[in-house]
Parts: structure tokens; sequence; C-alpha cells
């Protein structure tokens, strides 16, 4: 039996670290609030055996990074019910830091965004986001290390000799 | 660490704020009715499968050598093949995250397990306590700068020992309030990482600190005093210091009217990880004990899960 309330919380203290997080990853914030709400709604339907998973915002995290590369798929199903729900509200334009950093992101594979937007958006040391990418530590510092290094190329005000060799540690 | 990158995301964060996902209700309903519609689906489909292969099997049958059979009366079932019994199928779109595995070919094991007895370095917004339903003021909370503990005389317990330290402002809701109030008042809540040893002293400090302060004045036309007082404490985190300040209520024009305003504050220590919930009000409101008693739990339990 799943239990509405439960799942509620979760909801209501996860979501806008999830969108973050699907907005950092997919790089299009409508596309974030689709895969992110069609990530919850596989929660819900699985909600009996995921209110006991360890960590159920990690298997949230999964679940959009699949979603974010298999956007085809994953867009048929949920644009129809959202279609029936109506336009969501609108929203004022993001900020020019956020236009930047997302355009850059783009440019990144999605693995070192991924890696990038757990470290930065979730505060996850390396350990954990090997864990929850289930890679070596070492993959996850050369993913941070070449990301950054990228991203420096390509945001204003961001030089390679500000990345510290512990910014990875 | 790379302040510029933080910045970015930190701006990716704030827009992303902005945009609002449908009330959990609601979503709950849609996925709902999604899962009921492709069940349906996927058992009409095995239906018609099903229907196919008898068919199918009786014009082979009936095309092959052999005595003609005798036609079954009219009106009699046919027989099914039980092998061919339909079953609903899971859908292909859907992950099976059995507990403990993650969604997808690969199946990374996800633990929240952390190097063990190891005191973090950083303070992931999941070690602050999220508010219950009923006490959302709606406002979200802001992480921000600015003082963890009221002004006590000047002092300032435990800083020297202070690894990192996060601090947000949280306006909530009495239970029973209504939706469209203005919050019933503002925590001020931090945690705070000391270094080995130092969160205990850093406790010490701030009740010797409240003891040698037990008024002061506060900033004000007229001008106010306030005072502190210690109040006795026990049963959250490891040790808690729990301590009052006061001052009297006044009109519009400054003058007392009776009665003080009141407002806790209560630090809690859990091994080196120092969690302080400040309750300031709401147009001068005061604290209301039962309220606050639970939501310190709720960040005491918060921490708990982040340190586990």
């Amino acid at each position: 039996m799943r239990d509405a309330d439960s799942f509620d919380d979760f909801y209501r203290s996860t979501s806008g670290r999830a969108v973050r997080y699907g907005y950092a990853v997919a790089g299009d914030p409508a596309e974030a609030q689709d895969l992110v709400q069609e990530a919850y709604a596989r929660a819900w339907r699985q909600w009996a055996k995921l209110a006991c998973h360890p960590a159920p915002e990690a298997w949230l995290r999964l679940v959009i990074s699949r979603l974010a590369t298999d956007r085809f798929r994953r867009l048929r199903g949920w644009r129809l019910a959202a279609g029936r729900t109506g336009p969501p509200p609108d929203v004022e334009p993001p900020g020019e830091d956020t236009v930047l950093l997302v355009a850059a992101l783009r440019q990144l594979p999605t693995r070192h965004r991924q890696a990038l937007a757990l470290h930065y958006l979730f505060d996850l040391p390396v350990e954990e986001i090997a864990r929850e990418a289930g890679v070596p530590t070492g993959t996850v510092k050369s993913w941070l290390s070449r990301g950054r290094a990228r991203l420096a190329e390509l945001l204003p005000g961001v030089t390679a000799e500000e990345l510290e060799v512990n910014d990875v540690a | 660490m790379s302040r510029e990158l933080h910045r970015y995301y930190r701006s990716l964060a704030a827009d992303t704020d902005e945009r609002v996902l449908p009330a959990p209700d609601r979503l709950r309903r849609s996925a709902d009715r999604w899962a009921r519609r492709r069940a349906a689906i996927t058992v009409l489909a095995a239906a018609g499968l099903v229907a196919g292969t008898v068919a199918g099997s009786q014009l082979v049958l009936a095309a092959g050598p052999g005595p003609d059979p005798v036609p079954p009366p009219a009106g009699t079932p046919t027989p099914q093949p039980s092998s061919a019994a339909p079953s609903v199928a899971p859908s292909p779109t859907t992950p099976s995250p059995s507990v403990g595995r993650t969604p997808g070919s690969r199946s990374p094991v996800v633990t929240t397990t952390s190097p063990a007895a190891a005191t973090p370095v950083t303070i992931p917004d999941r070690a602050f306590f999220v508010l219950p339903a009923a006490n959302d003021a709606g406002t979200g909370n802001y992480f921000g700068p600015g003082p963890v503990l009221p002004a006590l005389c000047g002092a300032t317990p435990g800083d020297e020992r202070v690894v990192t330290q996060r601090a947000r402002s949280l306006p909530y809701r009495r239970t029973g309030a209504a939706a469209d109030e203005v919050p019933s008042g503002t925590y001020r809540h931090s945690i705070t990482i000391y270094r080995a040893g130092g969160a205990g002293a850093a406790l010490a400090e701030l009740r010797a600190a409240v003891r040698a302060c037990p008024e002061q004045p506060a900033r004000g036309t007229p001008p106010v005093t306030v005072r502190q007082r210690l109040l006795p404490d026990s049963g959250y985190g490891d040790e808690s210091v729990l301590f009052e300040t006061r001052t009297p209520y006044r009109d519009a024009n400054g003058d007392p009217s009776g009665g003080d305003e009141v407002h806790l504050v209560r630090a809690v220590r859990s091994g080196d990880v120092v969690t302080v919930l400040w309750e300031q009000g709401w147009e001068s409101t005061s604290t209301q004990r039962a309220q606050f008693d639970a939501d310190s739990r709720r960040a005491v339990e918060a921490i708990r899960r982040w340190l586990d």
C-alpha cells in the first residue's frame, strides 16, 4: 500500500533540488520540469517499494539522468497528460549568468554535466558522486576536472588558475 | 573552490526555483491515471495476441491432413491453451527499481553510507529539516548571511572553532492557521561544523555567554532592554542549550503595553555538529513552545539522517 503522505513530504522536500538538477543536466528549463514530473510520477507508481529505498532522492536523480538522455520516448506520454492540464504559468526569463552557464553546459558531455551538478548543487563529495554513478572516484575526479576546465574556457570570469587541485577532492 | 562557478550555479538554482511544479496530489492523480491506461492497453494487446494465436492455430489445424474433425456444436466455447493465458507484462517504459537497485541496465547500488565516523566538511541541503505541509508558509527558505544567534553582550561563542557553517531564514505557519494569513513566525536556522571536540566547547561557551548577559540594551526608540535567561532542556541530540530572549511589548508609540515578547533559541549538538533554531517571530509574535519543540526535533532528526 502506498503512503500518499510520505510521498507528498518527499515530493515537497526534494522537488526544488530535482528541478535544479534537471535544468543543469538537460539544459532546458521546460524540459527539466517535464522530466522531473515524469520521474516523480514513476516514483509514485512504485512508492510502496521506493519508500523503503535507502536513498530515494538518489534513485530519483538517476531516473532524471536517464530520462534526460532519452528525451524522445519520455516526452510522448507526459506531454499528452500535460496538455490536458494546460500550460504552466509564465515565469521570468533566466538571469544572464544562468543563460551563460546553460549555454556552456550544453557543450559538455552528459556525464560531466551530471557530476558538476551533483557537486555544485548538492554539495556531494566525490566519493558519493562515484557511488551514485557507479564508477571509480578517479573517473569522477576526471569528469569534474575536465568539465571545469571546459567551463573555464567558455564562461567569462572563470579562470583555469582559479580551479585549485583540491577543488575536486 | 571556484567562487565564480559557484556563482553561476547559484544563479541557475535561483532561476529554477521560480518554476513551480504541480501540487503533489495532482501529480499522483496524473501518474495513477497513466498507469491505469497503460495497464488497460497492455491487457487489450495481450488479449488480441491470444485471440490471434487461437484463430491462427485453428486455421492451421483445419488445413492439415487427416479426417475432418467433427465440428463442435454451435455455442461451445473454444478451449484456449493455458500456456497462452494473458498476463500483464511490465511496461517497458517503467523502470523497475527493486529496493537497493537503481533502474536501468547498469545496476550501481546507491547507498547513503558515509565514511564511518568522519566529520563532514560541507553541509548539504538535506541536512536542513523540512516543514510539514501544515506548517509550510509557502514562502520557501532563504540561505544567506546574517547572525545565527541573538546578540549576547558582544560574545561570539565557539566562533574560533568553526569549520563551516550554513544558515537560512525559514518562515513557518502554525498548525491550524489559515493559509492566507501572514506567516506565524520565522526561524533563523543554522548548522555549524566544529573542529573535533569544538562543538561541546561551543555549547559551554554559549551557556556561559547567556549567563553572563542577563540583560542588554536593544535597538529601538525609546531604548528598550532585552533580557536573556537559560531554560532547562534535555532530550535533544547529545546535549542542548535552550534560552529565551524577552522584551516588553510596546504600542505604536513605542510605550510598554503590558506583557513580554518572548523568543526561544535552542542549540543542539550532534557529535561535532551544532544546529541552532532561533525563533524570531513575525510582527511581534512570541514563540509557541509546542511548535518550537516539534521543529527542534525535526532539525535534530534531519542532522541525524545526514550524519548516518
